[in-house]
């Protein structure tokens, strides 16, 4: 009887299918109208409300379809037909994923094919995509119409579910204090493990509630769990650092590969002197300009051993702890980004400075005291996987593992804009340069490294699509920069991008027995 | 056919059913009746498995109510004035969706019940009167000629016309049904019920067959030589004992011809007449009602 239910609720919400499917496909359309630069600003306002539509549409389309039958209430004629409870289910959640979440998956291969890609390529992005979505919002849209009678119900308990997320974030503010990183996960690779970890809560979620819904119709039980699972979703978003890297440690593609690596406090650098008139980086101009927390940068002289060529080091985590001389931990923090590139033949050793932003008013109480220093490493090695290189001007071109790349000048005729799109997962870290093919020169490397663990497929995106662009910057208009590869080189020059691949996760510690921040605050 | 024993619901705080009891014989009509609120539909939305019971068992085609499947359902029809069908879904679409859940479905039936009920096959169910509804569900209830018919309020805000109608489509097809109805709507009971139970306030006042009803309840008049009054002590079986001149007139819940004259002059001095008139279904019922409020109180 699953077909048969499904055909009914078809005849029942063709119209309404169809107004949502051509709803689905406006982002696409959007997407591929803007192409890789996206300079049709009026598209790209567009874009977010666009996508806000659809995901709204496609809610509401699925709240109707498991509302033609709902579970809560005693009026409803089906309570009381010969309706297996399971092909109901089973119906349901066939309208949901052939129909609701297929338009989805047809939009997005069409956006995959209008942008160049193969067919399988773009079927099997749109597939994967779809998958996270399906899990993520779909089927738990599902699971929340099946507790509700009605439209508004549906909505009142979805703001319901949204409001309590967030109480459950502001008392875990309260609990910590404030003190500490309520989402350490967030904004690093492994921030896949938390977008999983939640797709797993809400697959249990969604599968308890749809069953205690409709197998034994218990609306109080399953909108209890409903509860549960929004606690769960944001105890998720704080997974703790620790057992997320150590998880990824043991996910390593080539474990042990960075075991000569070692990184150690080298005073013998000096102390970290800005470019001249520079006082502040623009990150901190910016946070300055927005009025928040002043804070002083303290840069340590690191020496850096064991990175191979052609490869990156970087610190998914920099966990640093000053303990002061009564054995009391006096500040705790994050420090900022760490890179170590090896572009091509390396005698293994490189030195860095770690910035670390420290609040002005723990600064100041800290800086002429004797600490104890101590960093905790989360560390990723990368090793180059290809390199391609791409006509500076009016460049375009496709490959293996890159995707669709373009290049242009920018307006004002001082950068070199780089753009690419990969139909799923592409490259999350990469090198960018400006090379002169005839005299080989280079400009200063840009990198392009914000990378994502996850699996083959990725775990959150607006589309099926990755994208990723870098600027290169070949003239200051104000001229105190040089650079070797300048305007009138462009035409012999190509862009180079190489992509790095991580091969191993692991941890290191820095300690310093006795440092004073103030010996080393920026100049 | 149905067994209901120690019924009760609780919503909350407020007890919707108190320690029901009744059962249904095969091959019967059998009419729960209660004002609104006694607790009729909770009763048939427990049997139906839509509501669960607090406490208590029911017992339905012999099956638990709590285990009925597919399988016992198919035997059901199920009509209720409060009943929300695919309100997009024309009359003939309805029908269409029906069909494939009941083996048993007769199309030659549907077919007469939509000419007798005068069912438009093009019409949307959300688009139909309330009447037209109930006569819906009633078609949609008959076709596949199940055991059980279960009518819950099916008179509730009919105009006479379809009343006559709706009725007309059941009898014509009740057969060997077996039919539990519950009504407010006594007149339309009288005549069809074989059985009757009577709810009040969530309680069973009793439940027999409707020819043992009407023989054991009258009307009685006693005219008394003087002013009237009710005896010293009040036989339980009198009900709304009222006096006015020298008239006595009370309910009596126990009558038989047999020494019922010479019990009435034991208890009252005087007797010059007594008077007994048969009691409509409406009649037996407000009286057991007023009565078991006024015992309440």
């Amino acid at each position: 009887m699953v077909w048969h239910i499904f055909k009914k609720d078809w005849k029942l919400l063709w119209p309404f299918f169809l107004a949502v499917a051509a709803v689905q496909f406006i982002p696409a359309i959007i997407h591929v109208r803007l192409g890789l630069f996206g300079e049709n600003l009026m598209l790209v306002r567009l874009l977010p409300a666009a996508l806000a539509i659809a995901v709204f549409a496609t809610a509401f389309l699925v709240v109707s379809i498991v509302q033609q039958d709902a579970i809560p209430g005693v009026r409803q004629d089906w309570l009381a037909r010969p309706v297996r409870r399971r092909d109901l289910l089973l119906a349901k959640v066939l309208f949901v994923l052939v129909l609701v979440q297929g338009a989805n998956v047809a939009a997005d291969t069409f956006q995959g094919l209008a942008s160049g890609f193969s067919f399988v390529h773009s079927l099997s992005a749109a597939a994967a995509h779809n998958l996270f979505f399906a899990t993520s919002f779909t089927l738990p849209a599902l699971a929340l119409a099946s507790v509700t009678s009605n439209m508004m119900e549906a909505v009142i308990g979805g703001l319901t579910a949204f409001c309590g997320g967030i109480a459950v974030s502001i008392l875990a503010v309260v609990v910590h204090g404030g003190e500490q990183d309520l989402f350490p996960t967030n904004g690093t690779g492994e921030g896949w493990l938390v977008s999983f970890a939640i797709l797993l809560s809400l697959l249990f979620g969604v599968s308890a509630v749809l069953g205690i819904q409709y197998f034994w119709r218990k609306t109080f039980l399953a909108r209890s769990l409903v509860a549960v699972v929004v606690v769960l979703f944001m105890l998720c978003l704080q997974m703790p650092w620790k057992p997320a890297f150590a998880i990824e440690q043991r996910l390593s593609p080539n474990q042990g590969a960075g075991h000569s690596i070692s990184v150690a406090f080298d005073p013998t650098l000096g102390k970290f002197q800005r470019p001249s008139g520079m006082t502040m980086s623009d990150e901190e101009m910016w946070k300055h300009l927005r009025g928040e927390e002043a804070k002083t940068d303290v840069f340590l002289p690191l020496h850096v051993t064991g990175v191979p060529s052609d490869a990156v080091l970087k610190a998914d985590k920099s966990q640093i702890r000053l303990i002061g001389s009564d054995g009391k931990v006096a500040y705790r923090g994050n420090g900022e980004d760490l890179e170590v590139r090896e572009e091509g033949a390396s005698d293994g050793h490189a030195t860095i400075y770690q910035e670390t932003d420290i609040p002005d008013a723990v600064y100041r109480r800290l800086k002429n005291q004797s600490l104890r220093l101590e960093v905790n490493y989360s560390l990723t090695l990368f090793r180059l996987s290809s390199a391609h290189g791409i006509p500076a001007l009016g460049g375009d071109q496709r490959a293996s593992g890159l995707g669709w790349c373009a290049t242009q000048m920018n307006e004002s005729g001082t950068d070199i804009e780089l753009r690419c799109m990969q139909a799923g997962k592409g490259a999350t870290c990469a090198t960018v340069f400006l090379e002169n093919i005839s005299t080989g020169l280079r400009n200063p490397i840009r990198s392009a490294c914000n990378p994502d663990y996850a699996p083959p497929f990725e775990l959150s995106s607006e589309d099926a699509m990755s994208r990723f662009g870098v600027n290169l910057p070949f003239r200051d208009p104000a001229g105190l920069a040089q650079f070797p590869v300048d305007g009138p080189q462009l035409p012999r020059s190509q862009v180079v991008v190489r992509l790095y691949e991580p091969e191993d996760h692991f941890t290191r510690q820095l300690v310093i027995p006795a440092v004073t921040l103030q010996d080393w605050e920026s100049k | 056919m149905i067994r209901v024993e120690n019924l009760c619901k609780r919503f909350g705080h407020f007890d919707a059913l108190r320690g029901l009891s009744f059962s249904v014989p095969e091959g019967s009509a059998y009419a729960l009746i209660g004002a609104n609120g006694a607790g009729k539909t909770t009763t048939i939305k427990i049997l139906m498995d839509i509501l669960e019971a607090s406490q208590g068992s029911v017992t339905v085609l012999g099956i638990d109510s709590r285990k009925m499947s597919a399988a016992q359902l198919r035997q059901i029809g199920y009509v209720s004035e409060s009943q929300d069908m695919p309100a997009k879904l024309t009359v003939a679409q309805y029908f269409a969706y029906l069909r494939p859940f009941y083996p048993s479905w007769d199309r030659k039936l549907e077919a007469t019940l939509q000419r007798q009920l005068r069912l438009p096959s093009d019409r949307r169910l959300g688009d139909l009167s309330h009447g037209m509804r109930l006569k819906m569900a009633l078609a949609g209830a008959l076709p596949y000629r199940p055991k059980l018919l279960v009518l819950d309020e099916p008179f509730s805000g009919l105009d006479p016309l379809v009343r006559e109608e709706f009725m007309e489509g059941l009898l014509a097809q009740a057969g060997e049904l077996t039919i539990l109805v519950s009504s407010h709507e006594l007149g339309e009971i009288d005549g069809v019920a074989t059985h009757v139970a009577f709810l009040d306030e969530c309680k069973l006042l009793f439940e027999e067959s409707m020819g043992d009803v009407i023989a054991r309840f009258r009307e009685v008049r006693v005219t008394l030589e003087r002013e009237a009054s009710p005896p010293g002590q009040v036989p339980q079986n009198w009900l709304q004992v009222r006096a006015v001149g020298n008239v006595l007139s009370f309910v009596e819940t126990r009558f038989s011809e047999e020494a019922f004259g010479e019990r009435v002059k034991s208890l009252l001095a005087g007797v010059r007449t007594i008077d007994t008139r048969p009691m409509g279904l409406r009649s037996i019922f407000t009286a057991l009602a007023r009565s078991a409020r006024d015992g309440a109180a």
